[in-house]
């Protein structure tokens, strides 16, 4: 039995997804989910095999609960119109279905995901994948917040409460006043992704956001230190302190 | 460069000239009439002083009057000032300079200094008023070329905007599943469809519409989105009776309407109910929409709901920056649009 979610806002079209799946018995709806908040705790508790995910929905968008949840089942994406997700869609070769969504074009998207069940490598790469969440990540939709899991919860963190970012492993700290919160992400991905003249790398272990810089002092030879708002200190290394005079205009 | 150093650089060429001027009085007294220096210096000095206050008195004095018929009262303005900077001149120079033959001198050639003043004085406040009524027409036609470039530029977004394809797409795909299951309500929403983009078309060149008409649209766009999420919208509207003929920009309802549905309804998960108010006050339309929001979810753009686009629009259709406010209480957003009378 293959276990798939429904998420979608809307009854209706959940329902047309529904009819057209009486036609793979095989497939079996195990939850239907209203939003990406449920999205996330649905895919935790019943680890599906595949899921249908609307990108535009209340509270968090498709993209942004792809980045919450792990493993990541087979994703086949479904969108009325958004020229943005369609652009990286086709840029990773990955699959989707339009609004109104006709019976063949699903069955051929079925078909697909079945394939590579059986045969490894037709499906869409765990990097094709990322590679399109951190594409996302920069759509205007996106790119003013960062969506995190804390225990059971999403949170949402407006990118301008970010104080500092700080590498953790496999893992990126996000500290805010509120608290640090963990994503699972690189240092590259979030360089990459906000907004450089606001977010700096000026270490290999830390972003800061220089609207928090207090103070820079000198540190040892060569390098120096930030002082934030907080309080907290941050190591600048010599390449992050170049970074940071041209953006400051020092 | 603060503001006032700047004014101060563009006056420059205007303070040149009337130290110019100043020194070219004294040059005559000296070499003419044969002063010296002193006499000639304090004669230039106060009578030129006198005469710049007077002008300077003169234009504030002008920007307070009213248009109609200014030109009258700016003639017969000068004639005062210039007489009563006569008498100042005649009170403060024979206090400075006592001598008997500048004296003489200074009765003899007061009727030329008054004649001057006058005339000074007269051209210094037309020429004010044509001046400031020149900057008039120039902003207002920046204003108007601003409009329309914006006009032109907003063509092709109106064009999406008016066909959301967004909202077609999803309407679409609702009657795709009504017509599975209940093809009865899917006549229906195809029926509304149709009305809807009906009315899109029919609007698309009207730059203005009655508040009555707008209504009628907006309902057969909530009527649809009912349709897709009709367990959980409801829409209350409280029109007084007079606001149903006011004339109103087309384009700026909208909008406000489709933003509190999208931040009420697609922004939360619960039963939502959206408020549109509207009564004519003081000669003007007031219009008032709220809806609930998750106060705990950062709006996915954050560019104040796409507000400032409208507030330039307004601004250049009625020359007014105070025509929308919004407001955040709890989780309720209302926002509050003041249409004034049609220009």
């Amino acid at each position: 039995m293959i276990k798939t979610i429904l998420i979608d806002d809307e009854p209706l079209s959940r329902e047309i997804i529904k009819s057209y799946l009486k036609k793979f018995p095989a497939i079996e709806v195990v939850e239907e989910c209203n939003d990406g908040f449920e999205g996330v705790k649905s895919v935790q508790q019943h680890q599906p095999d595949l899921i249908f995910l609307d990108i535009q929905m209340p509270k968090i968008n498709g993209f942004e609960m792809l980045e919450l949840i792990q493993p990541m089942p087979g994703v086949i994406f479904i969108t009325a119109f958004d020229e943005f997700a369609l652009k990286a869609f086709e840029a990773n070769a990955i699959d989707y279905l339009l609004k109104p969504v006709a019976e063949e074009r699903f069955a051929k998207a079925i078909q697909k995901f079945l394939d590579s069940r059986l045969i490894s490598g037709s499906a869409p790469t765990e990097a094709q994948t990322s590679d399109l969440l951190e594409k996302m990540a920069q759509s205007p939709a996106q790119n003013n917040r960062i969506v995190v899991k804390t225990g059971s919860k999403v949170k949402i963190i407006p990118v301008h409460e970010i104080q500092y970012l700080e590498a953790d492993d496999d893992f990126v700290k996000i500290v805010t006043a509120e608290g640090i919160f963990l994503k699972n992400k690189t240092m590259a991905f979030y360089e990459q992704t906000l907004d450089t003249q606001q977010f700096v790398r000026v270490h290999r272990s830390y972003i800061i956001h220089i609207s928090q810089i207090t103070k820079i002092e000198p540190y040892q030879k060569e390098t120096h230190m930030a002082i934030l708002r907080g309080g907290q200190q941050i190591p600048i290394s010599k390449t992050g302190y170049a970074k940071l005079k041209t953006i400051l205009g020092l | 460069m603060t503001k006032f150093q700047s004014t101060l650089i563009t006056r420059l060429p205007l303070v040149g000239a009337a130290l110019l001027w100043a020194a070219f009085h004294a040059w005559i007294l000296k070499y003419y009439f044969g002063f010296t220096w002193q006499v000639a210096g304090w004669d230039s000095f106060i009578y030129n002083l006198v005469i710049i206050s007077g002008a300077v008195l003169l234009v504030l004095l002008l920007t307070y009057l009213p248009r109609t018929g200014i030109f009258q009262i700016s003639i017969g303005l000068a004639l005062l000032v210039a007489t009563a900077c006569q008498w100042i001149f005649g009170q403060a120079i024979s206090a400075i300079l006592p001598e008997v033959d500048y004296f003489e001198f200074m009765t003899q050639s007061m009727p030329i200094r008054w004649a001057f003043g006058i005339i000074a004085l007269t051209s210094i406040s037309v020429s004010s008023i044509y001046y400031s009524r020149w900057k008039e027409s120039v902003e207002q036609q920046t204003r108007e070329s601003d409009l329309a470039t914006i006009a032109k530029d907003a063509e092709l977004q109106k064009l999406q905007l008016q066909l959301q394809p967004h909202f077609l797409f999803n309407s679409l795909n609702s009657i795709n599943a009504l017509i599975l299951v209940n093809p009865d309500e899917a006549r229906k929403m195809i029926q509304e469809l149709s009305e809807f983009l009906r009315l899109t078309i029919k609007r698309a060149d009207e730059p203005w519409i009655s508040l009555s008409k707008e209504l009628e649209y907006l309902k057969t766009y909530l009527a649809i989105e009912k349709v897709r999420f009709g367990h959980r919208l409801d829409v209350i509207l409280t029109i007084e009776e007079q606001s149903y003929s006011w004339s109103i920009p087309t384009l700026v309802l909208q909008p406000l309407v489709e933003n509190a549905v999208k931040f009420g309804l697609y922004g939360t998960t619960g039963k939502i109910s959206i408020e549109l108010k509207a009564n004519v006050n003081n000669d003007q339309l007031n219009i008032e929409i709220t809806n609930p929001f998750d106060s705990d979810m950062q709006p996915s753009s954050g560019s104040g709901f796409g507000l400032s686009g409208l507030q330039r629009r307004l601004y250049l259709l009625y020359a007014r920056n105070d025509l929308v406010k919004t407001n955040i209480h709890e989780n309720i957003f209302t926002v509050n649009l003041t249409i004034p009378v049609k220009p």
